[in-house]
C-alpha cells in the first residue's frame, strides 16, 4: 500500500492523528488478506449494494453523436443511486474491524454523506456528516435522506461552505474525538492510508468494466472517461486499468468558464502544495492560500485532488481535462432525453467530453463513461438553468 | 532579542517555568498589536508565538480560525508577517506558527532566511510530521531558527522519543485530543479528554534533561497553569484564551493584566 504516489500523497496531519492513521493502515493490512473480510464485503455489495453493476451500451446516444461507440458504467444503480456505497460499505466495515463506535464523515453533493448513513444504520454505527451550508441547500434531497436514514447533519459556515471546509471540520471532530470515532472519508483525498485505502474499495468499478467489456466484445475500451473532484471515482475505475493499453481521461470541473476563474479543476488549474494532510495539486494564490472553488456540481466543486491523480498527471499516464458547468449541463439534458438515464451534474461533466471525443474517433472505437451517479439531487439546480434550445 | 529556544532551556536550569502567548498577527491593527506586546512583556510573558494565517488551519477552534480569516480578509501578507516579526522581536524572543504549505510556497530556505532576519527563532507547524521534519532541521545549521515538533496525550512511547530527539528548541506537548481553544467549538465535544501529561513529560526529560517541554491547547485560567507545572511541564503556552480577548477588542492593559493572573 503505498504512502507516496511520486513525490505525492504523505501524511501531513496533527501528531494526535498518527497513532489513528497506522491503526488504520494496519487494519487494512489483515483486512484485505482475510477472506472472512472480503466475503462479507462482496456479499453486502451484492445483496445489499446490488453489484455488479451494468456496462450499457448507449445505443441512441452513439447514433446522434455518430462517432465512437459510448458505453456507460452504471454506478448510479449501485444502492444509495452513487459509487460512493463501494467505499462507505468497505470503510465501515473496518470501522468495525477496529471496535469504533461512532463514524464521521464530510460530504459535498451529499452522496457519500447519504453512502454514510446507510452504512451507519446497517451496521449499526452512530452516524454524523459535516455538510457546507451552501451544499446542504443545493442538495437538500440528500440531506433529508441523510436525516432519514439516521445521521445527523451538522451544518459546516466557514469559509466557501463546501467540500473543503466540511473536509477540515470533520478532521477537527477526529482529533477530538478519535479514540472512539472512525472518519469515513469519502474521496481519494487525505493523509495516508486514506488515498490507497478508497482507491482499493473504489476498484471494483474498474475490475467490472475490464471483465465486462471481455464479454461484450471479447477485448478493452479504447478510452475509459471519468469526473474528477477528489477523484474516488475515476481512480476506481483507472487503477485496475494502468497496466493496460487503454487510454483514461479524467474530467474536472471548469466552473463558469470566465476567463478569471479557476473553477474547481486543480489538476489543469492549479500546482503542488499540502492541504488536508497531502501532498498534491491545489488551487492557492502564491502565498499558498487555498482558493474558493466553484462548480455547479458540489461533488466536484473542490481545491485539491487525490495525490494518485496528481502522480498519474505528471506521469502521463492519464490526461486530465475540464468541462465547463453550461457543457456539463447540456450533456446532462442529451442523456435525459436519449437514453431515458438521469445523471447526476458531476458525471455530466465526463459524458460532456466522452461526446466530444467520440465525434473524433471511428465509429468501430469504444468509449466507457463511468456515470457515478444518478441525478435526482440535481432537479432543483437544474431546474435554474436553462434547458438547451 | 535572545533567542526561543536558549532563553526557555536557560530557564528550565534555573528552575524557573515559561508562558508563551500565542496572537495571530495581522487579526488586529499593527500598533494595537504591538501595545499588546508591551503589555505582555511587562506582565512577564517569556516569548511570543506569532501565528500566521492559514485558510484551513486544521488543529484550530473557532477563536483562532476566525482570527485567521479576519487577518486573510484584510489582506495581510507574508512581508507583513516579517515587518511585525521584526518589532515583536525586539519586545520578546519570538516563533512563528502557521501550516506547512504557506512556508513551502515561499520556498523552506527562504522563509527560514527571512525569519532568521525578521529575529524570529523558532517555526511551529501542526501539520509537519517529524518523518516530513528533516529538511527544516537542516536549515537550522544556517539560519539558527529552530524547528518545534508537537507530541501529544497520543503519542506512543517509541514516537515520543523520536519527537524528543528531533525536536529543536522545546517540545510542544498538546494537553488533550481537541483543537486550539477551551470547548468553545461547534464539534460535538471539541473539549477533548485531557491526557495524562505527566508520564509524557517525565520521559521526555529522562530522554533529553536539557530540553524545555511547554504545554498547549486550552491553557486559560491559574487553575490551569498550576496543573501542567505540577505534572513537571516548564511552561505552558495560551492561544486562544488571549486571541479572544484581542478580537474583541479588549485593551492592551487588560490583556496584560489576564496574563499576569496566569502567572500569579
Amino acid at each position: 500500500m503505498p504512502e507516496w504516489y511520486g513525490s505525492f500523497g504523505g501524511a501531513y496531519v496533527p501528531e494526535t492523528l498518527v497513532p489513528a492513521l497506522k491503526a488504520l493502515e494496519e487494519a487494512w493490512r489483515t483486512a484485505r488478506r482475510d477472506p472472512a473480510f472480503k466475503a462479507e464485503l462482496a456479499r453486502l455489495s451484492r445483496e445489499w449494494g446490488g453489484r455488479p453493476t451494468p456496462l450499457y451500451f448507449a445505443e441512441n446516444l452513439t447514433r446522434e453523436i455518430g462517432g465512437a461507440q459510448i458505453y456507460l458504467k452504471r454506478e448510479d444503480l449501485v444502492h444509495g443511486g452513487a459509487h460512493k456505497f463501494n467505499n462507505a460499505l468497505g470503510q465501515a466495515l473496518l470501522a468495525k474491524r477496529l471496535g469504533k463506535t461512532r463514524l464521521i464523515a464530510e460530504t459535498g453533493a451529499g452522496q457519500h454523506g447519504v453512502a454514510t448513513a446507510m452504512v451507519g444504520a446497517k451496521l449499526a454505527l452512530r452516524t454524523e456528516v459535516y455538510m457546507g451550508s451552501v451544499d446542504m441547500e443545493r442538495q437538500k434531497p440528500n440531506v433529508l435522506r441523510m436525516r432519514l436514514l439516521g445521521a445527523t447533519v451538522r451544518p459546516v459556515d466557514h469559509g466557501a461552505k463546501t467540500l473543503k471546509e466540511a473536509i477540515n471540520e470533520a478532521f477537527r471532530d477526529w482529533i477530538t474525538n478519535v479514540q472512539t470515532t472512525y472518519y469515513l472519508i469519502g474521496s481519494a483525498v487525505g493523509p495516508h492510508p486514506f488515498p490507497s485505502i478508497v482507491s482499493d474499495f473504489q476498484s471494483v468499478i474498474g475490475k467490472e468494466i475490464l471483465r465486462q467489456s471481455k464479454q461484450a466484445w471479447g477485448g478493452h475500451p479504447d478510452l475509459v472517461v471519468a469526473c474528477v473532484g477528489g477523484g474516488s471515482n475515476a481512480i476506481g475505475t483507472f487503477q485496475p486499468m494502468l497496466r493496460t493499453p487503454v487510454k483514461l481521461l479524467g474530467v474536472e470541473a471548469g466552473g463558469s468558464g470566465s476567463s478569471l476563474a479557476v473553477g474547481s479543476a486543480s489538476l489543469t488549474k492549479g500546482r503542488p502544495g499540502v492541504l488536508q494532510g497531502m501532498r498534491t495539486y491545489l488551487l492557492q494564490d502564491a502565498e499558498g492560500q487555498v482558493l474558493e472553488t466553484e462548480s455547479i456540481a458540489a461533488g466536484l466543486d473542490y481545491a485539491g485532488v487525490g495525490p494518485e491523480h496528481a502522480f498519474l498527471k505528471e506521469s502521463g499516464r492519464v490526461e486530465y481535462t475540464s468541462v465547463t458547468d453550461r457543457e456539463a449541463l447540456d450533456a446532462f439534458h442529451r442523456l435525459c432525453r436519449a437514453e431515458g438515464i438521469l445523471p447526476a451534474l458531476e458525471p455530466s461533466h465526463a459524458l460532456a467530453e466522452a461526446m466530444r471525443r467520440a465525434r473524433d474517433l471511428p465509429k468501430t472505437a469504444r468509449i466507457v463513461v463511468t456515470l457515478s451517479g444518478r441525478g435526482d439531487k440535481d432537479l432543483e439546480v437544474v431546474a435554474q438553468h436553462a434547458p438547451p434550445g | 532579542m535572545p533567542h526561543l529556544g536558549e532563553t526557555l532551556a536557560a530557564r528550565r536550569r534555573s528552575k524557573q517555568s515559561s508562558l508563551l502567548v500565542y496572537m495571530m498577527a495581522g487579526s488586529v491593527p499593527e500598533e494595537r498589536f504591538l501595545s499588546t506586546v508591551d503589555a505582555l512583556k511587562t506582565a512577564g510573558v517569556t516569548g511570543l508565538e506569532l501565528g500566521f494565517p492559514f485558510s484551513d488551519p486544521m488543529a484550530e477552534g473557532p477563536v483562532i480560525q476566525q482570527a485567521a480569516t479576519d487577518a486573510l480578509r484584510q489582506g495581510f501578507h507574508w512581508p507583513d508577517l516579517l515587518r511585525l516579526l521584526s518589532a515583536c522581536s525586539q519586545r520578546l524572543p519570538c516563533a512563528v506558527m502557521t501550516y506547512l504549505n504557506p512556508v513551502l510556497q515561499r520556498g523552506e530556505a527562504r522563509a527560514f532566511e527571512e525569519m532568521h532576519g525578521a529575529g524570529g527563532s523558532a517555526l511551529i507547524l501542526p501539520d509537519l510530521p517529524v518523518e516530513a521534519a528533516g529538511p527544516f532541521r537542516a536549515l537550522r545549521r544556517k539560519e539558527k531558527v529552530d524547528t518545534v515538533l508537537l507530541a501529544s496525550p497520543a503519542t506512543t512511547p517509541d514516537r515520543l522519543s523520536l519527537l524528543v530527539r528531533r525536536t529543536e528548541g522545546f517540545l510542544y506537548l498538546v494537553s488533550r485530543y481537541g483543537t486550539t481553544g477551551a470547548g468553545e467549538g461547534t464539534t460535538p465535544s471539541t473539549q477533548g479528554k485531557e491526557g495524562d501529561l505527566g508520564p509524557l513529560i517525565a520521559r521526555a526529560h529522562e530522554l533529553r534533561p536539557d530540553l524545555p517541554v511547554l504545554v498547549g491547547f486550552g491553557v486559560r485560567s491559574r487553575e490551569d497553569v498550576e496543573r501542567h507545572r505540577t505534572s513537571g511541564a516548564d511552561g505552558v503556552i495560551v492561544g486562544s484564551a488571549v486571541q479572544t480577548r484581542l478580537s474583541a477588542g479588549r485593551s492592551p492593559e487588560e490583556i496584560g493584566a489576564f496574563v499576569a493572573s496566569l502567572l500569579g
